[in-house]
């Protein structure tokens, strides 16, 4: 016979060593996976030689300015001054200005497509399955596959310039929002729809009036996140040669001129800064509209 | 609507039916200047419909030679490639991890109590948040070289400012009343640390940890673009040459590995929660 404390103890002892077991499984695995990494990645001992703090900060070094504090003023020629480290600042602010623009092209147009998409996958609003299952593949597609390979092929397609941007980024926003969109059309409260449809609504009438005044603010604070994402992915995106300031970053390196990438950098932050105040003014002002 | 039924309606609740003409026309006016905007931009940009319909053609018959994927002899070489890529991300999302840990715990209200301090610190984190990695592997390969070095580096400095913005809000919303259990108890501060925030903290962190592994994937695979290895490097290669059955390969071989890495991924991360 045994007590109930001793069965206590031996369920207690088994349950301890089979989570020991798996937390040291767990962590054998981790620790092989994490050597595999560092040695496939060639993190340690490659042909990068065998120092890269002190290439790290050779690295820096060569991103300094050399700001020289009596100078700052001065004009472009003199070494030292804002003016020289700067130097084709209206070209850059044109560049960031043009990202700005691709960003909000392609926000604007994915979320429209976006909206269509969504009518097309919400389980409430379209009643034949088959359609649903290929938009929503279709949409999941375009998710998985990164900005960057679309944006690789269709600069080939479509040339170096903003258009191959603009239209990687339309089709990625159409992905993501499309899903979010849908979701939200899910969630709707049902009995506006069923009200209009006792009226004799047609189905354009009932997204009209019965969807639209519920979604819109939900849609509206998604598309301006999703606006501040594509701005980081317009900046990236020039790098690959599709147009904006990542061709300004994509020259400077060809030149070798770290200092001008970290001023480049400067602009990129500072513009991603100002947008996202944009973006969550706006969104907080959604939000209260929503409560008032 | 029967127009008895609406005209009743009307004469009861006319705002809810008709909005104000003042309101109408600038609604509409709004609508017109946000459009004229957007067509400047379209202008301002030299989006023209000419280029639209060559590159839609181009686009066309790049798809068409896609049809069938072919590995073209290297499939080797490029599940080397691959596992390069998920090596990148790995050790990228490890050594932003260890990192952003401190600067976690730094940046929790809870730990660092001072609201100026906290605050800048914080700030100085959204400035860095924004950079996408492929900016970062710009110029790190120009600083160390071709290889995945620098893409592993270029992640891991993406990810840092992200993870600690993530972590030190899981600090700050972990329940106290556990900790301040363990601490009545007479348990040392250490003992508090791991008995009574680590198991909140810990699946949390590392959910948020997995999440970014499954993001990393997705962004090693392009820092090959760069220069920064793995399959970015051989994809961008082979459309280069415009070796679209290739190129075609291995994005679908890329796809198909992001998904397992998803799903295991969120297998963990569903047994975590």
């Amino acid at each position: 016979m045994t007590t109930a404390v001793e069965t206590f103890e031996r369920d207690r002892r088994r349950m301890l060593i089979r989570q020991r077991t798996q937390a040291a499984l767990g962590l054998a695995i981790f620790t092989v996976l994490l050597l595999v990494s560092f040695q496939r990645s060639q993190f340690f001992g490659s042909d990068i030689g065998g120092d890269p703090l002190g290439r790290m900060a050779d690295f820096l070094q060569r991103m300094n300015p050399g700001l020289k504090p009596e100078l700052l003023l001065e004009d472009r020629q003199t070494r030292g001054s804002l003016h020289s480290w700067f130097y084709a600042l209206p070209i850059w602010l044109r560049a960031a200005w043009q990202t700005v623009e691709m960003a909000i092209l392609a926000t604007a147009l994915g979320s429209v497509l976006a909206l269509g998409a969504s009518f097309l996958t919400a389980q409430n609003l379209m009643p034949f399955a088959p359609v649903r299952f290929v938009v929503r593949r279709i949409l999941e597609a375009i998710r998985t596959l990164p900005d960057l390979i679309m944006a690789l092929i269709l600069v080939a397609a479509f040339g170096v310039g903003p258009l191959a941007g603009v239209l990687t980024l339309t089709i990625s926003t159409l992905g993501g929002l499309g899903k979010l969109f849908a979701e939200i059309n899910e969630e709707i409260d049902p009995r506006q729809l069923e009200a209009l449809q006792a009226a004799g609504a047609g189905p354009l009438k009932k997204i009209r009036y019965g969807v639209m005044p519920q979604v819109l603010p939900n849609y509206a604070s998604y598309a301006l996140i999703r606006l501040e994402g594509n701005l980081a992915g317009a900046a990236a995106l020039g790098i690959v040669g599709a147009g904006g300031i990542g061709l300004e970053l994509q020259r400077a390196i060809t030149y070798t001129e770290f200092d001008t990438y970290l001023a480049i950098l400067l602009i990129i932050i500072a513009m991603i800064f100002l947008i996202d105040l944009f973006s969550e003014a706006v969104r907080h002002r959604l939000i209260g509209l929503e409560k008032a | 609507m029967p127009r008895q039924a609406y005209d009743q309606a009307l004469a009861i609740a006319p705002d809810a039916l008709r909005a104000p003409w003042t309101r109408r026309a600038r609604d509409l006016v709004l609508l017109i200047l946000a459009l004229a905007a957007l067509v400047g931009m379209a202008i301002d940009l030299e989006l023209a419909p000419g280029a639209l319909m060559t590159g839609f053609g181009k686009l066309g018959r790049f798809l068409g030679e896609m049809v069938p994927p072919s590995s073209g002899g290297q499939s080797v070489r490029i599940l080397k490639a691959l596992a390069e890529t998920l090596a990148m991300a790995f050790a990228g999302t490890v050594i932003a991890a260890v990192v952003a840990l401190p600067l976690g715990v730094i940046g929790a209200k809870t730990v660092v109590a001072n609201p100026a301090l906290h605050f800048a610190f914080r700030r100085f984190l959204d400035i860095f948040r924004g950079v996408p990695a492929l900016v970062w592997a710009l110029i790190l390969v120009s600083a160390f070289g071709l290889g995945p070095f620098a893409g592993v580096v270029a992640l891991a400095l993406a990810d840092i400012p992200n993870l600690a913005k993530l972590f030190s809000e899981a600090l700050e919303n972990s329940d106290p009343k556990p900790i301040e259990g363990v601490r009545s108890a007479g348990a040392s501060p250490l003992a508090v640390m791991r008995f009574g925030l680590a198991p909140q903290f810990a699946p949390v962190a590392t959910s948020q940890t997995l999440f970014f592994l499954e993001g990393n994937f997705r962004n090693a695979g392009v820092l090959g673009i760069v220069g920064a290895g793995g399959i970015g490097f051989e994809l961008d290669e082979r459309i280069r040459i415009f070796a679209f059955d290739e190129v075609a390969f291995i994005i679908l071989l890329y796809m198909v590995a992001v998904a397992c890495l998803d799903t295991l991924s969120r297998a963990l991360r569903n047994r975590l929660a």
